[in-house]
């Protein structure tokens, strides 16, 4: 690496002469170690998975949680220095309650993305913090039907509110990644840690932006994603968590919650099974080759 | 601090007590309302502002606005109730900058209902919110003395409000007409403004829907009947 | 001669990513002496050996009480260890205040994660030194957490921390899948059985040296009636008190004996 020895990357927030922040270059570096999270923007709902690599036999199994809720329609999932990771569902719990209390209504996907972008973005600023250790990816659905403000008593008419503009849709799935750096896009499929380059690809063969994949496939999906990006690292045993949010009318009743239990061994069995079959057409295109 | 504690019958009609406003404090005793129909909604309101016994304002406009197509209707004190509505407008213009978007009803109900119950002990204001955003239509929300916010089909507000819960209550129809609404509201004010001594001067109604605002008023001297730009 | 830049304080990342305040920090809690805690379905134990600077001086303290449900054993930097310790008893306090009932154990190992991560990311502060292993018995049942430096808080089935903790560590994976269904009296035996694998050589668990504490659900004497298991509080033991606990350890358990190659060591302090 070029930068080391300049001294332009003992700290945060200076610039090397070329224009760059080597110790945001750095904290990626911490993610690009961790354990692959990916995200799916499906067209009724989206997904979180995470690969827990199980770094000893002590570790309880299914006891640590990785998918944190936000807020009821708020899930996040984070690659690279896990008390980070912390740290940012914390500050993300703060800023839904906040937006709550000011505007009496949920905090959209769109403009949670943005504020922890800003929180992020504002620890690369100063040399007396370093950059979050993580890229987190948050998911969440906002109401597509109208709903109460928070707290409101009594009703409108009963035959509706007059004057609503037809033809428009409203809400919907929402599926962020952010940075260390503060930077955030919107995914249709999202993947960081270590597995991202196979997870990736992987999200890329699904059409996400055209024709689109229903949740239940996308939760099918996610799992044997993991199981690809895993499979450069197979001797270590990893752990599966998945968690989804729905529209109200969906499995989910507009909440993030953890994929059921059956439902995400369901997606493992198919997962798996979709991984010995890829194997096995490996082996036969070997063997056409060796009859080259 | 000196309050009145009742209310009280004087020459020029009866007072109905607003308990809370300092001695001189200009008050508008008021009948105010707003009701939803079938485009949106409307705004109403009489004209008349009072210093105990006298007229400050025969021609007050009670109707604000706090964002295009959201506006409020205001009783209690002048001041307090036109600081409030300042502080929401200033906040939904933010709101409207900085997401790119306008805010919903809901929103300035929630900033208005924030500010009355935080500051209730301090606030004279019975203020109605009403207005119209494209994925909501028309809504309508009380917000009475206490901070409490109360989604309604309509919504009536002010002293003269006493007077015509038996008007509205058989009068009263869901989603009417824009001219059927107007009358309605037209029909209530007039006898709000009969019968309450702090209520009077012309009406004044604001009409929200898709197209935006749209102002009525209507005056004593051809008895309301003639729409005045 | 080569120095690394990037270690200094922990608001510098180095060019693979690493902060190496954090594992030095970590190193400091394999400067401490070694404590182990399993969990049951109805019993978290921690045991742990305290050392003493000199043959006359008293011995350092290792489990600390931080709630009825709750309890911590340490290693590391002790007074580190009291800062969190502390810590940890008023945010307990405050949820009986406030709630009328105890902390669920993980709510409180993220309140101190949550705070350990803080101390790696602001320039001017330094992680703490010591590791934590919580114990503790809340709604959902009997827990062990593990807490690190870096602010990292992990549940464990049994873990041990520590100077030699390696060795414990071994014991306990090789044990790990009987002790969910460990009686009390079982489960300390077999805390005990892996701090001693980690003991130096000539070394012995003594009523001096050694400190054991449970807590768990257990039956009430009137249990006909309720058939409820209650909270068994977190009790502490020294000195005498875990005299009983270090013979029994000391006398091989039926079929055992011939466990995996260690069984010529438990006869050993006979």
């Amino acid at each position: 690496m070029t930068s080391i020895g300049t001294g332009y990357d003992l700290s945060n927030s200076i610039f090397s002469p070329d224009g760059r922040n080597f110790q945001v270059e750095y904290a990626v570096k911490a993610v690009e170690n961790g354990g692959t999270s990916i995200g799916i923007r499906c067209k009724d709902g989206v997904v979180l998975a995470v690969e827990k690599v199980i770094a000893s036999k002590l570790w309880r199994p299914g006891a640590n949680k990785r998918i944190a809720t936000i807020d009821r329609h708020l899930g996040a999932v984070y690659s690279g220095m896990i008390p980070d990771g912390r740290h940012f569902v914390d500050r993300a719990r703060d800023e839904a309650r906040a937006w709550r209390d000011t505007w009496k209504s949920p905090i959209p996907t769109a403009d949670l993305a943005s504020r922890m972008g800003g929180y992020l973005q504002a620890y690369t600023l100063y040399s007396s913090v370093r950059p979050f250790g993580i890229t987190a990816i948050v998911a969440g659905f906002d109401p597509s039907q109208p709903s109460p403000v928070d707290g409101e008593v009594g009703r409108g008419p009963s035959v509706g509110p007059g004057g609503v503009k037809e033809g428009l849709t409203h809400g919907g799935p929402g599926l962020y990644m952010i940075e260390p750096s503060g930077l955030y896009w919107g995914y249709y499929g999202a993947a960081t840690g270590k597995g991202r380059q196979a997870a990736k690809a992987e999200l890329e063969k699904l059409d996400l932006a055209g024709e689109g994949i229903s949740l239940e496939q996308g939760v099918k999906e996610a799992a044997r994603i993991i199981y690809v990006a895993h499979d450069d690292n197979k001797d270590k045993e990893f752990e599966l968590e998945m968690s989804w949010i729905s529209d109200v009318d969906g499995p989910t009743k507009g909440r993030h919650e953890e994929v059921p239990r059956a439902v995400r061994e369901e997606a493992e069995r198919l997962a798996k099974k979709a991984l010995d079959d890829d194997d096995e057409e490996e082996g036969k295109k070997d063997d056409e080759k060796m009859e080259e | 601090m000196e309050f009145t504690t009742t209310g009280m019958l004087n020459e020029d009609g009866i007072h109905v007590d607003m308990d809370r406003l300092k001695k001189g404090e200009v008050n508008l005793g008021t009948s105010i309302m707003a009701v939803t129909f079938k485009d949106g909604v409307i705004l109403g309101a009489d004209s008349r502002t009072t210093t105990g016994a006298y007229i400050a304002n025969r021609v007050t406009d009670k109707l604000t606005r706090v964002h295009d197509t959201i506006w409020c209707c205001r009783s209690g004190s002048a001041a307090d109730t036109q600081a409030v509505a300042d502080i929401v407008q200033y906040q939904l213009g933010l709101y409207a900058t900085r997401n790119g978007k306008n805010p919903t009803t809901q929103t300035a109900a929630s900033i208005f209902q924030e500010i009355c119950y935080a500051n209730k002990d301090r606030l004279s204001a019975g203020l109605i919110i009403a207005g119209w955003d494209e994925r909501h239509g028309g809504q309508v929300y009380s917000i009475p003395l206490g901070g409490s916010l109360h989604k309604q089909a309509y919504a009536i507000g002010g002293s003269g409000s006493t007077y015509i819960y038996g008007y509205c209550d058989a009068h009263w129809r869901e989603g009417m007409e824009e001219a059927e609404a107007v009358d309605f509201v037209k029909g209530a004010l007039r006898e709000a403004i009969k019968w309450d001594g702090s209520s009077g001067g012309v009406i004044r109604m604001v009409v929200l829907t898709e197209q935006g605002a749209d102002r009525h008023l209507y005056l004593p001297d051809t008895d309301y009947k003639v729409r005045h730009y | 001669m080569f120095r690394n830049n990037y270690d200094n304080d922990s608001v510098t990342f180095s060019p693979q990513g690493r902060i190496f305040q954090i594992e030095y920090a970590a190193e400091a809690v394999k400067q401490g002496s070694v404590v182990v805690g399993l969990v049951s379905k109805t019993h978290a134990v921690l045991v742990a050996v305290k050392r003493n600077a000199e043959e006359l001086s008293s011995y350092q303290k290792k489990l600390f009480a931080v709630d009825e449900h709750a309890g911590i054993a340490i290693a590391g930097l002790t007074s580190d260890a009291r800062v969190l310790s502390n810590f940890m008893k008023q945010q307990c306090l405050g949820h009986r205040m406030t709630y009328g009932r105890s902390m669920p154990l993980r709510t409180l190992v993220d309140l101190i994660g949550e705070k350990a991560q803080m101390n790696t990311q602001v320039y001017g502060k330094r992680p703490y030194g010591v590791g934590l292993l919580v114990a503790g018995v809340d709604e959902t049942g009997p827990h062990l957490f593990e807490f690190q430096p870096s602010g990292m808080t992990e549940e464990m089935s049994a873990f041990a921390i520590g100077a030699r903790s390696q060795m414990a560590r071994t014991y306990l994976e090789r044990n790990v899948e009987s002790f969910a269904d460990c009686s009390r009296e079982e489960l300390v035996r077999h805390g005990l059985l892996a701090l001693r694998e980690s003991l130096v050589q000539d070394r012995e668990l003594t009523v001096d040296n050694t400190s054991i504490a449970i807590v768990g659900l257990e039956e009430p004497a009137d249990a006909e009636k309720t058939k409820k298991k209650t909270l068994r509080p977190f009790q502490l033991l020294d000195g005498q008190d875990v005299k009983e606990w270090i013979d029994a350890s000391n006398v091989p358990a039926e079929g055992e004996g011939e466990q995996s190659g260690d069984g010529d060591r438990m006869n050993v302090d006979e």
